[in-house]
């Protein structure tokens, strides 16, 4: 599967390197997390990580494959 | 409830010691407030009202300030508070039950210290909370429980087992939760109930005053307008305001930095730690980079890592601002959760490969101040395989991958190990993980390349870890030679590794004995293997040690119902159970689990309680499922198929007597055992040669006990001059049991009352007396119509009455009335008994009499059933009654 995580704010590149497995690309005050992921735990994985890097979750959708 | 006062508990249990380890310590502290930090009335207020309500949540995002918050309420209540950060390490019941206990301790609730210990990571025997919640509930004053980061606790049991705690303490309780996400409790129900504090996110949030005084404490004076716009770009968000206010602090122009910020569009707490960071004297940024690896650290530590000392003033420096760093006492600090984890991404991105390098010091010095835990933890994250199988070898600590709080931890942590490893410790680890999943073949491998891999003078504390493993290997292929050959090299090697490493470890030696015994059981040299077990089972009680010792004692009771003396071998499989049900263990993967209860079964069928070891063999199943330890295999093969037998199930009981375990030797007593089976099997068939001809190819060895065994079945079998002949070579020693005796008589009786019936019905009273002390029903029911019809006169009537043949209706006031026959009959209850069936009488249920006894509901009913047998009676009025006329309550 593939998600789409969208974040408030603009992530620098630093931070956007504590994703690793996913892409980003920012727009209009937002950055979009986006990339595989394996399955439901490390789904929950990475809303934690947003959760624990003070990330504010907008929107996280499932991309059509 | 006046039971405490009438019921010592049990010994006192070793705990783990809070001071003892500064990491469990600072877990259990109110983290300090710094000088920048700001009450707020509106929320302390809203906490009070925790003292109203069982269940306080505190709920907010990374950095919404909640940690803080309650602990600088906590530290102004007027009374201690007991205080807990969660680990994502705890998710095992038994972990986190075991420090929730310290945390209440360390504030100084007084437990008694028998309320017990969990001594399984993943378990907890709910006999424990039920204690907990009593004692909770007990309590003058309410404890308030403070459970910091309990996002952290994501298992949803730890959750149930809270709410059962919180019910049952009632108004002796309040807890309260500290967390980033909504916790698995019922909190519907909490709050249709009125019974729960709440403080959200929204709560949290500054206010605009509220923000204005903030940053007044920074230093900063803002006009209103400025500050209603910084509280609207960052929502209120403690963290974000507090970085805010330090960055434009360091800024030359604070108001238009701040201006800048609000128009950004950054995300707030990675861009303004950046700021602030990249503000720092470089000393500082690279010392906040490199404590991020770890979860708490001390100046000490911080010069390990950073290669610098001298980091105390800075340390306190960054903690008074807090920017970045939280005190926990005792000059133990920690980053701020959010801002440890942006460092971390920070660390990665500017250095990589720092990060495992890093991992690697902390590990080392960890280890050097006797963290061991911990150092195997970064040694794991350093990925360095070497240096944490070494470490946890040198510090002789591989029994805990057996036994103990961490075994499920040490084993989670060691799965991560590659191939990449290519140590002797490492392969010493690798067989240690796969005897303790019970492969034997894989752990033998792995045992061999260890040894190969040994340098040429290895230290004594590898060779130790070897000898371990060996021992167990040895045991679970039923190799003595192998065991007595470990145990040898044990004892040349104690006197060389230093005496307080043995002492921190006491489950190395009661692991190995236990292997050992089992070993020398295996062969039937019960005294030798005794020596070992009795060793084991009477150490010191505690959770390291709590798996040997029940499994030790399993073995015990075995070899006792093995000699014939059934009380005994009742007794000490009890004690083996009980021993798993005070630390709440249940590990089906260790040799001996089961074997309690198959000694318990085996006694049962002997007493011709079948039901009951029908029930025991199948509570052994699910302990242990099928055996791979050849003694607790031969201990279910013989406990079944003696049931079978007695039930008349003569082919299904020869195929259960077949062990299908490979070991290297052969039992002689699981030998014995499966040739008395397969005998009696043919018997049952009507195939006496084949019956006679099995047991000519098994020896007693003069073995007093098979020796009665096996002329009993010849007997059976109907050639009763070898049985004699067999009975007049038995030598008999202070171990042999009164079984052997019984049979013995029953064989001479059966042979003598053709000739002489006065001799035998001499002989079979004598049998009846030593049998009913052990209620030993089976010989004489097995005996047959010949010896049964002798035991048709009056005085063995009444020695067989109410135990083997039913009560004799007695002439009322005639001669050997009730009075006698129920006196010979009515066993002396025990002390527990009688309080049980005392609460009977005062018409408590088994779930109150459990409550009051601080016992589980199980253990309750054993004892009914034992009093009710000993009693005679069906049912709770008659035992009441039978209890009250026999004067026993």
């Amino acid at each position: 599967m593939r998600y789409e995580i969208r974040v408030d704010g603009h992530m620098s590149e630093t931070l956007t390197e504590a994703f690793p497995e996913l892409d980003h690309v920012k727009m209009s005050g937002q950055t979009v997390l986006f990339g595989p992921v394996v399955d439901e735990a490390h789904l929950y994985g990475l809303l934690n990580r947003c959760q624990s890097l003070g990330l504010r979750v907008v929107e996280m959708r499932q991309l059509p494959e | 409830m006046t039971t405490r006062q009438k019921n010592p508990r049990r010994s006192a249990v070793a705990h783990v010691d809070p001071l003892g380890e500064p990491f469990l310590r600072t877990r259990f502290a109110l983290p300090a407030r710094p000088a920048v930090f700001l009450r707020r009335p509106r929320l302390d207020e809203h906490l009070d009202q925790s003292f109203g309500t069982p269940l306080t949540m505190v709920n907010g995002s990374a950095g919404a300030g909640k940690t803080l918050l309650v602990a600088d309420w906590a530290a102004r209540q007027r009374q201690p508070v007991a205080w807990f950060t969660t680990e994502a390490g705890d998710q095992g019941c038994g972990v986190f039950w075991a420090y929730v206990l310290e945390a209440l301790r360390a504030a100084g609730v007084p437990l008694p210290s028998d309320i017990g210990c969990p001594g399984d990571a993943s378990r907890v025997d709910h006999g424990l909370l039920s204690r907990l919640a009593h004692e909770l509930n007990g309590l003058e004053r309410p404890v308030v429980l403070v459970l910091d980061e309990f996002d952290r606790v994501t298992s949803a049991r730890i959750a149930e087992q809270l709410e059962f705690v919180l019910h049952h303490a009632g108004r002796g309780l309040r807890l309260v939760v500290v967390t980033r996400t909504e916790p698995l409790l019922p909190l519907h129900r909490y709050r249709a109930a009125g019974a729960m504090t709440e403080i959200r996110g929204a709560e949290l949030a500054f206010t605009v005053e509220e923000a204005a005084a903030l940053l007044q404490l920074h230093g900063l004076r803002l006009p209103t307008a400025a500050v209603r716009a910084l509280v609207e770009r960052t929502g209120g968000w403690a963290a974000g305001l507090r970085l805010c206010a330090l960055a434009a602090r360091q800024s030359p122009d604070p108001s238009a930095y701040l201006r800048d910020f609000e128009a950004g569009r950054s995300t707030i707490a990675d861009f303004l730690l950046t700021e602030v960071l990249k503000r720092q004297p470089v000393r500082v940024q690279d010392l906040l980079l490199r404590v991020s690896v770890v979860e708490r650290f001390s100046p000490e530590l911080v010069a390990e890592l950073t290669g610098r000392g001298g980091t105390e003033p800075i340390l306190a420096a960054l903690h008074s601002q807090n920017a970045f760093v939280e005190d926990l006492g005792h000059s133990w600090y920690r980053l701020h959760p959010l801002f440890g984890e942006i460092l971390r991404a920070h660390l990665r991105f500017r250095s990589p490969g720092l990060e495992s390098e890093l991992h690697r010091r902390a590990a080392q010095w960890l280890h050097a101040s006797g963290a061991l835990p911990e150092a195997l933890a970064h040694g794991a994250a350093a990925g360095d395989w070497n240096f944490t199988t070494r470490t946890l070898v040198d510090d002789l600590a591989i029994g805990q991958l057996f036994t103990g709080l961490r075994a499920n931890d040490l084993a989670e942590l060691f799965s991560r190990m590659g191939p990449e490893a290519t140590s002797a410790a490492a392969d010493l680890v690798r067989a240690a993980r796969e005897l303790s999943r019970g492969d034997v073949e894989r752990g033998l491998v792995q045992l061999r390349r260890a040894e190969e891999r040994l340098d040429a003078r290895p230290d004594a504390a590898t060779r130790l870890s070897l000898v371990l493993l060996q021992s167990l290997a040895a045991r679970l292929t039923g190799s003595p030679g192998m065991a007595e050959q470990a145990v040898a090299t044990a004892e040349r090697l104690w006197g060389e590794v230093p005496a307080e490493l043995l002492d921190s470890h006491p489950e190395f030696s009661a692991l190995l004995l236990t292997h050992v015994g089992s070993a020398r059981l295996w062969a039937g040299r019960f005294d030798d293997a005794r020596a070992a077990l009795s060793t084991v089972a009477g150490c010191p009680g505690g959770v390291s040690t709590a798996l040997p010792r029940e499994d030790s004692l399993g073995q015990l009771a075995l070899i006792d119902y093995l000699n014939g003396w059934l009380c005994r071998a009742e007794r000490k499989a009890q004690a083996s159970l009980r021993e798993t049900e005070r630390f709440g263990l249940r590990d089906p993967g260790f040799p001996g689990a089961g074997l309690g209860q198959l000694v318990l079964a085996a006694v049962a069928v002997d007493r011709d309680e079948l039901r009951a070891a029908q029930a025991l063999l199948d509570e052994a199943a699910a302990a242990s499922g099928a055996p791979r330890d050849p003694v607790t295999a031969a201990g279910r093969s013989l406990a079944t198929s003696r049931l079978l037998l007695s039930r008349g199930e003569p082919r299904a009981a020869a195929a259960a007597a077949d062990l299908d375990v490979p070991a290297l030797v052969d039992s002689p007593w699981a030998e014995v055992q499966t040739a008395l089976v397969a005998s009696a099997a043919h018997l049952a068939e009507g195939r006496t040669e084949s019956a006679l001809k099995v047991l000519d190819d098994v020896s007693s060895d003069g073995e007093p006990t098979w020796a009665a065994e096996l002329a009993w079945a010849r007997f059976a079998a109907g050639n009763q001059e070898s049985a004699l002949d067999l009975l007049d070579h038995m030598r008999t020693h202070r171990h042999t049991g009164p079984r052997a005796a019984v049979q013995c008589a029953l064989v001479r009786a059966g042979a003598a009352q053709e000739t002489d019936v006065a001799a035998a019905r001499k002989l079979l009273a004598g049998a009846l007396l030593q049998a009913r002390r052990e209620r030993l029903r089976r010989p004489f029911l097995e005996a047959g119509p010949r010896i049964r019809h002798l035991l048709d006169s009056p005085p063995l009537q009444d020695l067989a009455a109410g135990w083997l043949t039913p009560c004799r209706p007695a002439p009322p006031g005639g001669p050997g009335s009730a009075g006698d026959g129920s006196s010979l009959v009515v066993e002396e209850l025990s002390g527990r008994e009688r309080e049980v069936v005392g609460r009977l009488a005062e018409l408590m249920s088994t779930e109150e009499i459990a409550a009051d006894l601080y016992v589980s509901v199980n253990t309750v009913k054993t004892h009914l059933k034992s009093a009710y047998r000993k009693l005679g009676v069906n049912g709770r009025a008659e035992a009441v009654r039978r209890a009250r006329d026999q004067g026993l309550i």
